[in-house]
C-alpha cells in the first residue's frame, strides 16, 4: 500500500512537473484565424491585416495567418462567435473597448469580454480635439467659454453616443457646466465631411487624419486626448493642461481567445504578441499610426477590463444612456 | 499642374507593361466579383492587400481600382440573368433586366447594361480629371438637411415605381421602411425590433432582402406552373444576342442621365450607388414618353441604373482622393490600402503624388476600354445560361442566392432570413403587391431617418431647416413635384374623357 502510495505520488510529482515542460510544447498546426469585428476596411480589420502581415514577415508563427470577418452587432457577432468556438486553440480576435460597453447597453449582447480569454493589450490609440482652421476657437477653452454663453447651440460630430467621441464631451461638459450637441454620423468620412463643411463646430479625431488636415490647413487641433503629449503635436496641450481635469478614457486594442483554451496555449500567444511588439515593423507601424504601445499580459488584461467598465458605466450613466446589465 | 500634362504623365505610367498587366487582373477579378452574388469589392481587396505589398503602390492601387469599377460591370449579369442582384447597386436593373431576359432579350440587356457601363464609367473618369478639388469642396456644403432631401426624393420615386395599385406600393414602401428601423438606433443605442436576437443589432442586411424577394420569390412563383416551368427563350445566332440599333437609340438620354446623376450622387459621402440607381431609374421613367412600358423589360430602365452604379464609382473616388474621405465601404478599404503603403491620403494627396494619382486616372480610361472588350463576347456565353431547363437553373439560382448571402455575412441566421424574405416575396407576387417599392424604402429608409434626426439636432428641433437651405428646398420640391406626377396622369386622364364626350 505505501509502495503504491509512494508510486502515485511520483507519478503525481512527475504529472505536475510536466505540464510547465508542455507548456512550451504549443505550436499551431494549421493556419490561425484572426476574427475581427468590423468590416473589411474597418480599424479593427486594418489592424489584423497589418499584424498578419508583420507576424508573417517577421516569422512568428510556423503557420499562415487568416483575417476572418464577424461584423454586426457593434462587436457583439464576432465576441459571440469567439465563444462559440470553446477551445479552439488556433483562433485568436481583436477587441476594442465596444466590447466590453455594448453588452452594457444592448441586452442582445450577451457576450462579454470577461466570457472570452483575455491575452494581451496591444496599444491605447489617442486623439486629438479638432476644429476647422477658420473657428474663432483658438484653445479648447475658447470653445467651452463660446458653448457656455449658447448652451446647446455649438456642435459636435462624432459616431455612436458611447463612443469615445461621446464620452470625451460628457467628461468636458461635467468639469466645465458648458452643453454642446453631439451629433452621430456612421461613418468616419461623414463626421469630418460635417465639420470641414462648416456643419458642425468640433470633433474628437485620430491624430493621423486630423494631420493631413491640419497640414493643409484645413483643421486646427486644441488638445489631445491623451496622458502625454504625441510626438507629433508637441505644442498641443492635453486636456489635463489645458485646465480641465479629466482622465482620458482610453480607445484599446488588444487580443482576446475562446474561452476554455489550455493554459500553454495562452503563454503560447501572450509570448507571441510580446515579441510582436518588439519587432522593429510593429514599432514603426505604431508610430506611424500615432499610437501608443501599451503592451499588458493577460492577468494585467483582466484588471484592465474591470477598471474600463466600472469608468465607462459611471460615464455612459451620466449620459443618459440606458444601462441593461 | 494643368490636366493635358497630367493625363500625359498617367498614361506614361498607366501604358507600362506590368501596369496594363495589374489593370488587366483587377479588371478581371473585378468582372468575376461582380457576377457572384455576396462576395463584393471590399472583401476581395482587404483580401489580396498582402500581395500589394510585393507590388509597386501605381501598379496595386490601379489593380484595386479595376476590381471596384470593374465589379460594377459584372454586377449586372446575375441580376439580368436571374433576377438575383450580384451587389446592391445592381438591384434597380433587375425591374427591367430580368423582365428583357424573359422575353428572350437577354443578350440585349447584357449588351446594354455592359455599353452603359463603358460610357458612364469613362464620364466618370473625366469627372475625376476635370472637376475634382472643387467638387469635392461643393460636397461639403452637402449636410444633413441636403441628404434628407435627397433621400425624400429618392423615397417619391415610389409613386414611379407602382404597379397598378398605388396603396400597394405604399403598404410594400412602409414595410421596407420599417424593415430598416430594425437593429440598434445610432442616436440612443437602444435596439429596435430585434426580438432578442443578437443577429438583428446591426440590423438586416439590405442583399438578405433583395435576394429573397427577387430571386427566391421569382423561383417559387415559376415553379408553382409547370408550363411556366419551361426554360427561357433565347433566340438563336449572335445578332439576335446584341443590342439592336433601336435599343441603343431608346437608351442614349438614359446613358447621360445614369451618368450624371451616378456622378454626382457618387460625389456625395453620405448616398451611395444604391440611391444613384434607383434615382437615376426614377428619374429615366418619370420623364420618359412610354413609362407604361417600364418594368416590363425596355432597355433604357437597364441603361440608366447601370450607368449611374459605374459613374458612381468616379465620384466616389473624389472626397477620398481629395480629401481623405472614404464615402463607401470600398473607397474605406482603399484609403486603408494607401495608408499601410506608406502614403498619407488627404487633400494634399494629389499634389504630392501626381504619378499616382495620374498613373491612377489613365489606367482608368484603360481598364475601362478592357472592361468592354472583355464583357461584349461573355454576353452571347452568358445569354446560353438560360437555356439551362428549369429544374437545373432554379436549384442553381437557390443555390447561388444562399451561397451569395452566406459569403457575405457568414451567418446562418442570414440564410434563414433569405427563406423567409423568399416566402414574403412569394406572397406579394400573388397578392399583386410589387416589391420595389419595398426596397427602396428599405435601401432609403435609414439615411433618411439618419438625415432627419442630424437636421433636428443641428436647429434644435425645428423643422425649418430642411425648407431654409436652398439646395435642400429645391430637392425637395422636385419630391413633391414626382409625388404629383400620378395626380397629372389622372386629370389629363380625365380631360381626355371629356373631350371624347
Amino acid at each position: 500500500m505505501k509502495r503504491v502510495l509512494g508510486l502515485l505520488s511520483v507519478l503525481a510529482l512527475g504529472m505536475a512537473l510536466a505540464v510547465p515542460a508542455f507548456s512550451q510544447s504549443f505550436t499551431p498546426t494549421r493556419p490561425v484565424e484572426i476574427v475581427v469585428h468590423t468590416g473589411p476596411g474597418g480599424g479593427a480589420d486594418v489592424l489584423a491585416r497589418a499584424m498578419a502581415v508583420m507576424i508573417e514577415k517577421e516569422k512568428l508563427l510556423p503557420v499562415r495567418v487568416q483575417v476572418t470577418n464577424k461584423p454586426g452587432g457593434g462587436g457583439a457577432t464576432a465576441a459571440a462567435f469567439l465563444a462559440e468556438k470553446k477551445g479552439e486553440t488556433h483562433m485568436i480576435g481583436i477587441f476594442t473597448g465596444v466590447w466590453l460597453t455594448n453588452p452594457l447597453t444592448s441586452a442582445e449582447a450577451k457576450v462579454s469580454l470577461k466570457d472570452l480569454t483575455p491575452i494581451a493589450r496591444l496599444l491605447l490609440e489617442p486623439a486629438v480635439i479638432a476644429v476647422k482652421a477658420d473657428a474663432p476657437y483658438k484653445t479648447l477653452n475658447d470653445f467651452v467659454a463660446a458653448a457656455k454663453q449658447k448652451p446647446g447651440e455649438l456642435k459636435q460630430s462624432g459616431g455612436s453616443i458611447t463612443s469615445r467621441d461621446n464620452v470625451v464631451r460628457q467628461q468636458l461638459q461635467k468639469v466645465s457646466g458648458a452643453r454642446w450637441q453631439f451629433i452621430s454620423f456612421p461613418g468616419g468620412g461623414e463626421r469630418i465631411a460635417a465639420l470641414l463643411g462648416g456643419h458642425v463646430q468640433m470633433m474628437v479625431i485620430e491624430p493621423n487624419e486630423a494631420g493631413e488636415h491640419i497640414r493643409a490647413g484645413n483643421m486646427r487641433v486644441l488638445a489631445q486626448v491623451s496622458d502625454k503629449r504625441l510626438p507629433a503635436f508637441p505644442n498641443v496641450p492635453t486636456l489635463q493642461e489645458a485646465g480641465f481635469n479629466v482622465t482620458p478614457v482610453p480607445q484599446v486594442r488588444g487580443v482576446v481567445a475562446p474561452p476554455g483554451i489550455p493554459r500553454e496555449n495562452v503563454a503560447y500567444w501572450e509570448d507571441m504578441l510580446q515579441k510582436l511588439t518588439q519587432t522593429e515593423s510593429w514599432k514603426k507601424y505604431v508610430a506611424e499610426n500615432q499610437f501608443e504601445p501599451a503592451y499588458q499580459n493577460s492577468a494585467e488584461l483582466a484588471k484592465f477590463y474591470d477598471e474600463f467598465t466600472a469608468q465607462m458605466r459611471g460615464i455612459l450613466q451620466e449620459a443618459g444612456v440606458k444601462i441593461v446589465r | 499642374m494643368d490636366i493635358a500634362s497630367g493625363l500625359l504623365q498617367g498614361f506614361a505610367v498607366a501604358a507600362q507593361p506590368v501596369n496594363l498587366l495589374w489593370c488587366f487582373v483587377g479588371v478581371l477579378l473585378g468582372t468575376v466579383v461582380g457576377v457572384m452574388p455576396g462576395l463584393g469589392p471590399p472583401a476581395t481587396i482587404a483580401m489580396l492587400l498582402p500581395l500589394t505589398f510585393l507590388m509597386n503602390p501605381a501598379s496595386a492601387i490601379i489593380m484595386l481600382a479595376g476590381i471596384y469599377y470593374g465589379a460594377k460591370y459584372g454586377g449586372s449579369t446575375t441580376a439580368i440573368l436571374l433576377n438575383v442582384p450580384g451587389e446592391s447597386a445592381s438591384v434597380a436593373t433587375c425591374f427591367d433586366g430580368y423582365q428583357m431576359a424573359r422575353r428572350g432579350r437577354a443578350g440585349a440587356a447584357l449588351g446594354i447594361a455592359a455599353i452603359a457601363s463603358f460610357i458612364a464609367g469613362t464620364v466618370g473618369v473625366i469627372g475625376i480629371m476635370l472637376v475634382a478639388p472643387p467638387l469635392a469642396r461643393m460636397a461639403l456644403a452637402f449636410s444633413s438637411p441636403e441628404y434628407f432631401a435627397l433621400m425624400a426624393l429618392g423615397l417619391a420615386m415610389v409613386v414611379l415605381l407602382a404597379g397598378r395599385s398605388m396603396v400597394k406600393a405604399l403598404l410594400a414602401m412602409l414595410v421596407g421602411l420599417w424593415l430598416a428601423g430594425i437593429g440598434t438606433d445610432l442616436f440612443s443605442q437602444t435596439s429596435r425590433f430585434t426580438f432578442g436576437r443578437m443577429e438583428l443589432l446591426s440590423g438586416i442586411d439590405f442583399v438578405v432582402v433583395a435576394i429573397g424577394v427577387f430571386a427566391i420569390g421569382e423561383v417559387l412563383a415559376n415553379m408553382e406552373g409547370r408550363e411556366a416551368a419551361k426554360a427561357l427563350p433565347v433566340p438563336k445566332g449572335l445578332r439576335n444576342l446584341l443590342p439592336t440599333g433601336q435599343d441603343l437609340k431608346d437608351s442614349r438620354f438614359a446613358f447621360a442621365n445614369g451618368s450624371l446623376v451616378g456622378f454626382f450622387i457618387g460625389v456625395l459621402p453620405g448616398a451611395g450607388s444604391t440611391i444613384a440607381s434607383f434615382i437615376s431609374y426614377g428619374l429615366e421613367k418619370a420623364v420618359s414618353r412610354r413609362p407604361q412600358e417600364f418594368g416590363k423589360g425596355v432597355p433604357e430602365g437597364v441603361a440608366a441604373p447601370e450607368a449611374a452604379n459605374n459613374a458612381e464609382t468616379g465620384g466616389a473616388l473624389i472626397p477620398m482622393l481629395t480629401l481623405g474621405i472614404p464615402g463607401s465601404s470600398t473607397t474605406a478599404v482603399l484609403l486603408a490600402a494607401l495608408v499601410l503603403w506608406g502614403f498619407k491620403p488627404g487633400p494634399l494627396f494629389i499634389g504630392e503624388n501626381p504619378a499616382l494619382f495620374w498613373g491612377l486616372v489613365a489606367s482608368m480610361y484603360i481598364g475601362n476600354v478592357m472592361l468592354l472588350v472583355l464583357n461584349m463576347p461573355l454576353v452571347p456565353l452568358f445569354a446560353q445560361v438560360l437555356r439551362t431547363p428549369a429544374y437545373v437553373l432554379y436549384p442553381l439560382i437557390i443555390g447561388i442566392a444562399v451561397v451569395g448571402v452566406y459569403s457575405t455575412s457568414g451567418s446562418l441566421f442570414d440564410v434563414w432570413l433569405v427563406a423567409a424574405f423568399g416566402l414574403l416575396g412569394y406572397l406579394m407576387r400573388k397578392l399583386d403587391y410589387p416589391s420595389a417599392p419595398l426596397i427602396l424604402g428599405l435601401v432609403l429608409g435609414g439615411a433618411l431617418e439618419r438625415a432627419l434626426r442630424q437636421s433636428l439636432m443641428m436647429s434644435d428641433g425645428s423643422v425649418s431647416i430642411l425648407v431654409s437651405r436652398p439646395v435642400s428646398a429645391v430637392m425637395l420640391s422636385l419630391a413633391l413635384l414626382v409625388l404629383l406626377i400620378p395626380v397629372f396622369g389622372k386629370l389629363n386622364r380625365l380631360r381626355l374623357q371629356a373631350i371624347e364626350k
